[in-house]
């Protein structure tokens, strides 16, 4: 049961690790790449705090073993915003609409809310609360979320249109 | 008073986009050089005898650095009610018994989590078990057996409350009632499991980084644990997931950390699990408890009987409080002549109860409020007319507690009926819909000093410097509720400085200001609001005198702050920037850093809290009749918080409050097996609500100035998780018959009450 | 717990993959969306010294619907790829719910259909109405490949006909004929992150006069596997359905539950509700099948 050497694509860098075939992408994101933005709130694939891209798809990174994460594009948390001091509409709608509050669960939500997005980018409220059924939050009790991707969703379709 | 442009603004969090670009650091993402990893070893069963311990395989397991039990350690009880040294009763590893299931027995150092948990399955421990108890009627019989040999009857705590002439008042009363309700355990479930990282240096001081919300406390009680000087540890601050009254005591994994660290050297981890928070973590009291109430003719509540048996778990953990604030919380939204409470802290062989968002209010005003919905339909009365018959108001005395400095309860009842549509609602019912109200009072902070500390109960410590910024030290703490935002609001209104030029430091135990007892009881806004004011304004003497001789001032002139200004107020042109008076004074000073330091602890405010916050709420449901299934359709609810300080923020605690208020009601719910097994530990089981489950919601702020606040605030967050069990409970009975007096409302529940299954 | 340790395969073709699994015969597990199996391994104590990945396998996660065929399902087809499926939207309404509300969008994302059918979690809730629809599983293995019908392939919790060295290849389901309709409902106290209490799958063909040509029941989460309700079945056919009728069916299906107590919900509970659900599944499925397009 030797290690396996992969490449991981995460935002766009390229990392060859060499990982135990046992071990998750969130845990080869934390402890070895030192991404810590990625969140393990239950380690059960239930929460969503781990929630990160693969392929452009939300997936759980707490059930996805690393090995299959091999040459596939990842983005996580740090990979969202442009510039240090510029960031991704839906940080930004998170930020001004009081989406976050302990922050534990805000990667895996901003990264679950890019995912509703992007397969549907004018998502009736319904939608959002559907499509962020895989986050749980203990602090906000959701509706400054489901605003904040509300008024992401606006901006984003205001920017392809300009 | 008008306040300044700051206060009542919605400012975003200043952490926030650290916490949305993943930047913001937690307990677990630490990882320093040369670092192991701890496990703890955990009681299989919920009560027995410890006989033999033998950790030689573990030991022996390659990569495996330390591994201690109970007797390695200076065995030094502990608890957070340090005035009550008996109270104190937990150990942070067991020496002689069990007493729950998860009660730690042995901690492990090694070099990987997986090694660590390896060498635990391989400790040896021999268990006699003993008869164990797992509700409080068994606990309380004649010979139960004693979980604690100090506490006979299995009673660790007794309050009792009396005044007015109760048994006249029910002879004379004409209508009276009595009723039993009981609540169930639910967890804090904040999403951040508890984790904690601690390094020795210097020999025998040690620096521990936690998940936490009381780091004052955990600094002086591992202190006293480890048997060293409280100056010797020191607590620090990274952000901190969620706690909701979760995290406020020292915790056995703190203890083995530290202890660790300074046995082996290196720096040590320990990270739980969820299912280790679901099955051993500390949860909401379970409660029986029994109400009798008397009212005159007119609806006007003339006695209350109210007797509590808290479910405490197998150790004390925040009981204390919970037992003398249920009795309190049992008084403190109705004006009335004679009561009685009697509150039990009973132990029982499940794991611990402690602090969970609103203290032992939420199971009391459970009680209390369906209490009094079910008294105004025998009545003939509406429920709100009932609550505005005997609500409090300004100037109204708690007996025993507290003169009420601002109340806006007969508003908040008002404004609640008004935008629910209350009143045509109920007259036009729909089948299967119904609308029920709750209503709360809550502390905004406690008085009662059971840490006995000897300093002050908030601190804040000010600089400010010659480029016109300031910094702001203190020990608060913000665990994702603010105050890291609020507290920098509160200094810029006071001194004028640009919320963007302060710098803040907090929770930081070894620099920043002793003391701050941390984040509970929603204190901080309130106290460490005051001390934040308080340094402010010895900042602004030491500035003052740089306008006066610069503008030759006539003494009787007052000075303002504001916009990184300060000017005469009567002649604003008379003004120089902060930047330019700080550099002014500095020379002035020779030298001198401009450094204040302020403080508050409640002085002449009884026992209880400086101040109260009130709210009614109003929950309108839809119960579908053939699955039970109970749908909350919209929350409204009106609110006494004094002057929101940051309204985004005050918004934010509702709307999570709602949340936590609507899974306790109608779907949290830890189940435990014949062995005191929890059974739910996992997120798929132990059921919050998702996005999809909340309603939406419609609230109004009652504009009240409580004069013991910072500019005028109070409470706002905590005491909003209290009104939503009883609001949708009477919602429920409104609109499908069912009356609940045993929380959870479960569609078995509902479908039973009808008749539909047996 | 800490994850057991493993290898893991990543086969690009089903042919590598049925080779690994005979090299390793013991102590072999297949891993697709992983959603249930690296759970049981790490909670549950499960153990296997090597994984063999179908995920890079060429052509495993291909979904088609063609009117003569019928739907075909790959064995690594996806439960948020197949519940977005047109062809699934369009004419198996019960089974794209079942694949859209189950879990998490996350989970969703990651797990299949036939991992779903393949662990035979009694709660499985794309079984159900597979189950309605009469569904089949090619399962191949080195030396050929055969078709399991769906209603013989459950043994018990967690127990189906699969033998350790066959891969499911793919899950076919005959087109569902004119005037039909079908339906999906659960039950769970909360709206996601939940494993359904109750689940109820029906499908109604109506004969050109009306009456019940065919009909499927099926319920889950209230027996040791996915079960069907012959009895309702029975009752149905053949006969013009009114309301009274479909309630008695719905009735009639309570027999054909073992449900047991557990913490999601008890026996009386879940016997209750496949009579409720059952009702609304077969008013839907009439509804459906008079309106009948499809």
């Amino acid at each position: 049961m030797a290690k396996q050497t992969i490449e991981l694509r995460v935002n766009g860098d390229r990392y060859e690790v060499a990982v135990d075939p046992w071990r998750t992408l969130a845990e080869v994101l934390r402890e070895e790449l030192r991404l810590t933005g990625t969140k393990i709130g239950c380690n059960q694939g239930d929460c969503g705090a781990c929630t990160v891209l693969l392929d452009g798809r939300s997936v759980s990174s707490c059930l996805t073993l690393a090995v299959e994460a091999h040459q596939r594009e990842i983005t996580t948390i740090e990979g969202l915003a442009p510039s240090p001091d510029h960031l991704h509409p839906l940080q930004q709608a998170f930020v001004q609409h009081g989406a976050v509050q302990c922050g534990f669960c805000t990667p895996g939500m901003i990264l679950a809310a890019k995912h509703l997005l992007e397969n549907n980018p004018q998502p009736t409220e319904q939608e959002i609360r559907r499509g962020l059924g895989g986050n749980l939050c203990r602090c906000t009790g959701y509706n400054k979320i489901v605003e904040a991707v509300q008024a992401a969703a606006q901006e984003l379709a205001a920017g392809k249109e300009g | 008073m008008k306040n300044p442009r700051i206060i009542g603004q919605s400012i975003p969090r200043l952490d926030a986009p650290d916490k949305a670009t993943g930047r913001a650091i937690y307990t677990d993402d630490i990882k320093l050089p040369g670092m192991l990893y701890g496990k703890l070893l955990r009681s299989p069963l919920a009560h027995a005898r410890i006989k033999r311990i033998d950790v030689a395989k573990a030991r022996a397991l390659p990569g495996v650095k330390d591994v201690i039990i109970g007797a390695d350690t200076p065995q030094v009880k502990y608890g957070n009610w340090r005035l009550v040294p008996g109270s104190q009763d937990e150990l942070p590893l067991a020496v002689d018994k069990v007493r729950f299931v998860g009660d730690e027995v042995a901690a492990v150092a090694a070099l990987d989590p997986e090694t660590a948990e390896r060498a635990c399955a391989l400790i040896e421990v021999e268990y006699e078990e003993l008869p164990a108890i797992f509700t409080v009627e068994e606990a309380i019989a004649e010979g139960a057996p004693l979980i604690h040999d100090e506490s006979p009857g299995n009673v660790s705590l007794v309050r009792k409350i009396a005044y007015g002439d109760l048994d006249q008042m029910f002879a004379q009363a004409h209508y009276v009632r009595e009723d039993t309700f009981k609540v169930h355990a639910v967890q804090h479930a904040y999403l951040e499991p508890c984790a904690c990282v601690a390094q020795a240096e210097e020999g025998s001081r040690v620096t521990l980084w936690t998940s936490t919300q009381v780091p004052y406390i955990v600094q002086c009680l591992l202190a006293s644990t480890l048997g060293l000087p409280e100056n010797n540890v020191r607590v620090m601050k990274v952000a901190v997931g969620g706690g909701f009254g979760g995290k406020m005591e020292l915790r056995p994994w703190e203890f083995c950390a530290a202890f660790l660290a300074l046995r082996t050297g290196r720096p040590l981890k320990f990270t739980l699990t969820r299912s280790d928070e679901l099955a051993f973590g500390r949860r909401r009291h379970p409660m029986s408890i029994y109400s009798k109430v008397a009212f005159s003719k007119e609806g006007k509540l003339l006695a209350k009987d109210f007797q509590v048996l808290l479910d405490g778990g197998a150790y004390n953990a925040m009981g204390p409080t919970a037992t003398y604030l249920c009795g309190t919380f049992g008084n403190m939204l109705y004006n009335f002549p004679a009561y009685r409470y009697l509150g039990q802290h009973v132990y029982t062989n499940k794991p611990p109860a402690s602090a969970m968002r609103g203290f032992g209010a939420p199971q009391a005003a459970f009680a209390a409020e369906t209490q009094m919905n079910l008294a105004a339909q025998e009545l003939g009365l509406d429920p709100i007319d009932l609550r505005l018959i005997n609500a409090m108001q300004t100037g109204d005395e708690i007996p025993e507690v507290a003169t009420i400095s601002s109340c806006g309860f007969k508003e908040s009842l008002t404004k609640v009926r008004q935008i629910s549509g209350w009143d045509l609602k109920r007259k036009d019912k729909k089948p299967g819909r119904g609308l029920g109200i709750g209503c709360f009072s809550f502390i905004s902070g406690g008085v009662f000093n059971w840490f006995n500390t000897k300093y002050n109960f908030s601190a804040a410590e000010v600089k400010v410097f010659e480029d016109g910024t300031a910094q702001l030290a203190c020990m608060a703490c913000d665990i994702g509720q603010g105050p890291d935002t609020v507290l920098r609001q509160i200094l810029s209104a006071e001194l004028g400085v640009s919320i963007e030029k302060i710098r803040l430091i907090s929770m930081d135990t070894a620099a920043t200001p002793k003391a701050d007892l941390g984040t509970w009881g929603s204190r901080v806004t309130l106290m460490n609001g005051n001390a934040v004011i308080q340094a402010a304004g010895k900042i602004k003497d030491m500035l003052a005198p740089v306008l006066f001789s610069q503008f030759d001032l006539n003494q009787i002139h007052d000075l303002a702050f504001e916009d990184d200004k300060v000017f005469v107020r009567a002649n604003p042109k008379r003004s120089m920037s902060l930047a330019e008076c700080v550099y002014k004074a500095l020379k002035g000073r020779r030298g001198e850093p401009l450094t204040a330091r302020g403080y508050y602890t409640p002085r002449n405010k009884g026992l209880v809290s400086p101040a109260f916050s009130f709210g009614a709420q109003v929950a309108e449901v839809e119960v579908d009749a053939d699955t039970g299934l109970t749908k909350v359709v919209k929350m409204y609810t009106a609110h006494d918080c004094g002057v929101p300080i940051n309204k985004m923020s005050v918004e934010g605690q509702l709307e999570g409050a709602v949340q936590m208020g609507l899974g306790y009601t109608l779907m949290e719910n830890l189940i435990l097996d014949q062995q005191g097994r929890t059974l739910n530990t996992t997120f798929l089981d132990y059921k919050m609500p998702t996005a999809q489950d909340m309603p939406p919601g419609e609230s109004v702020d009652v504009d009240t100035y409580e004069p013991e606040g910072p500019f005028g605030a109070k409470e706002a967050g905590e005491g909003l998780a209290i009104p939503t069990a009883p609001a949708i409970a009477h919602a429920v009975y409104e609109a499908c018959g069912y009356r609940c007096k045993e929380l959870p409302i479960t569609p078995e529940k509902v479908l039973r009450a009808l008749g539909k299954i047996k | 717990m800490a994850m057991p340790h493993f290898t893991v395969h990543q086969p690009k073709t089903l042919e590598q993959a049925l080779d690994l699994l005979s090299r390793h015969r013991s102590g072999v597990k297949l891993l697709a969306g992983g959603t249930d199996l690296l759970m049981k391994m790490r909670q549950a104590g499960l153990k296997a010294e090597h994984l063999v990945s179908l995920n890079r396998v060429e052509g495993l996660r291909t979904i088609s619907y063609r009117d003569e065929d019928g739907l075909v399902i790959g064995g690594a087809a996806r439960l948020a790829d197949v519940g977005r499926h047109p062809g699934v939207a369009q004419h198996y309404p019960a089974l794209a719910h079942a694949c859209s509300v189950m879990a998490t969008p996350q989970i969703r994302n990651m797990g299949t259909v036939a991992g779903n059918l393949v662990n035979a979690a009694p709660s499985a809730d794309t079984a159900a109405p597979l189950l309605a629809y009469g569904a089949s599983l090619v399962a191949v293995e080195r030396g050929g490949r055969r078709q399991i019908k769906l209603q013989d392939f459950f043994r018990g919790p967690g127990l189906s006909v699969l033998e350790p060295l066959e891969i499911v290849e793919a899950i076919r389901v005959p087109a569902p004929p004119a005037r039909c309709g079908s339906a999906y409902e659960r039950l769970s106290a909360r709206s996601q992150v939940d494993i359904a209490a109750v689940g109820v799958a029906g499908l109604l063909n109506l004969d050109l006069e009306g009456r019940v040509l065919r009909c499927r029941l099926a319920l889950g989460a209230v027996a040791p596997t996915p079960v069907r309700c012959l009895e309702a079945e029975q009752m149905l056919e053949g006969q013009a359905p009114d309301e009274a009728l479909l309630m008695r069916a719905g009735a009639s299906c309570v027999r054909s539950c073992q449900p047991i107590d557990d913490v999601r919900a008890s026996a009386a509970f879940r016997r209750a509700m496949v009579q409720v659900l059952a009702q609304r599944v077969l008013k839907r499925c009439l509804a459906l099948a008079q309106g009948g397009a499809s």
